[in-house]
């Protein structure tokens, strides 16, 4: 098991997860970033559920999103006549 | 009639797009309708409860862009424009219908952590904050399972099942690929507020995976 962060030098397991999203997205400044980083390369648990957030994201884009149905777009057609030709 | 979609700040396929459409080309229509769906739907059942309302809105915000299209300026995309227009109608329904509009402050504050406390060790423990027991390396799943249909049915499920923001923010930027701020800007949302969204989506999907697996 890695060895824990010290409180005033890093993140617990419990604050990084709330902190992915925030990385993931690069919105992290570089020092909290390095902070991170650091936590994650001697954390196998917070760096596993990093990539399990990243896969989740990964899937989620897998995902065949909603078609219109038929009935709306047809709809949606004379709406558009109606207001081409007026 | 051209007014201001030659103007060097529209992008060349949307500016060209929406002279088609103001010329009544119905194939141009067809083809923003079918594209710009899956994103309307979502950002209307981010405000609406029903998927039948929903569909309403989107037939309504329809009408407002095609009424609206002498006035689009190119100062946004055109698919951020027409997402705004659906945001608007959407939150207007919401009212009229007395629901709570999803994406306020009081849909951000609180909320659940990404992870269940009892995952973690207490402060009164050794090794404070950190984990009990590691989450598992999917990785080390066949291919078969992680990537299989089974698989991508519980995302999709736990999608489904996300509250009404969260899903909304989620099927933009994670199911239909959209960047952040283009997010914020038709939804309106702060850049801290919208990755809170994203956050706990991502974390309840996650939660859900794992419990998928673990079976």
């Amino acid at each position: 098991m890695s060895e824990p962060q010290d409180r005033a030098s890093g993140y617990t397991c419990r604050e990084v997860v709330e902190l992915v999203t925030e990385y993931l997205d690069g919105a992290m400044r570089p020092e909290d970033r390095t902070t991170l980083e650091l936590h994650l390369n001697f954390c196998d648990g917070c760096a596993t559920f990093l990539e399990q957030i990243r896969t989740s994201a990964a899937l989620a884009g897998s995902v065949t999103p909603d078609q219109i149905p038929d009935d709306v777009a047809e709809a949606l057609r004379t709406a558009f006549r109606e207001w081409r030709s007026a | 009639m051209i007014g201001s979609v030659g103007a060097p700040d529209v992008a060349p396929s949307d500016a060209s797009l929406v002279e088609r459409l103001r010329g009544g080309d119905e194939r141009a229509f067809e083809e923003v309708v079918s594209r710009f769906y899956p994103a309307m739907l979502a950002v209307a059942r981010g405000y609406v409860g029903s998927l039948g309302v929903a569909e309403e809105v989107v037939q309504e915000a329809w009408l407002g862009v095609l009424q609206g299209l002498g006035r689009f300026e190119g100062r946004s995309t055109l698919r951020t424009w027409v997402l705004r227009i659906v945001a608007n109608i959407a939150r207007d329904r919401a009212v009229r219908d007395a629901r709570s509009l999803p994406f306020s402050p009081s849909d951000l504050e609180g909320g659940d952590p990404a992870v269940e406390p009892r995952r973690f060790r207490l402060t009164t423990e050794p090794f404070p904050g950190g984990w009990r027991s590691f989450p598992k390396d999917w990785r080390l799943l066949p291919e078969t399972r992680l990537l299989g249909r089974e698989t991508l049915d519980a995302v999709a499920e736990a999608i489904a099942r996300l509250p009404d923001a969260q899903r909304t923010v989620v099927t933009l930027r994670d199911v239909l690929g959209f960047g952040a701020d283009e997010v914020c800007e038709a939804l309106d949302l702060t850049a801290g507020n919208q990755r809170v969204l994203l956050h706990r989506g991502r974390a309840r999907i996650r939660a859900q995976l794992e419990r998928h697996f673990d079976e």
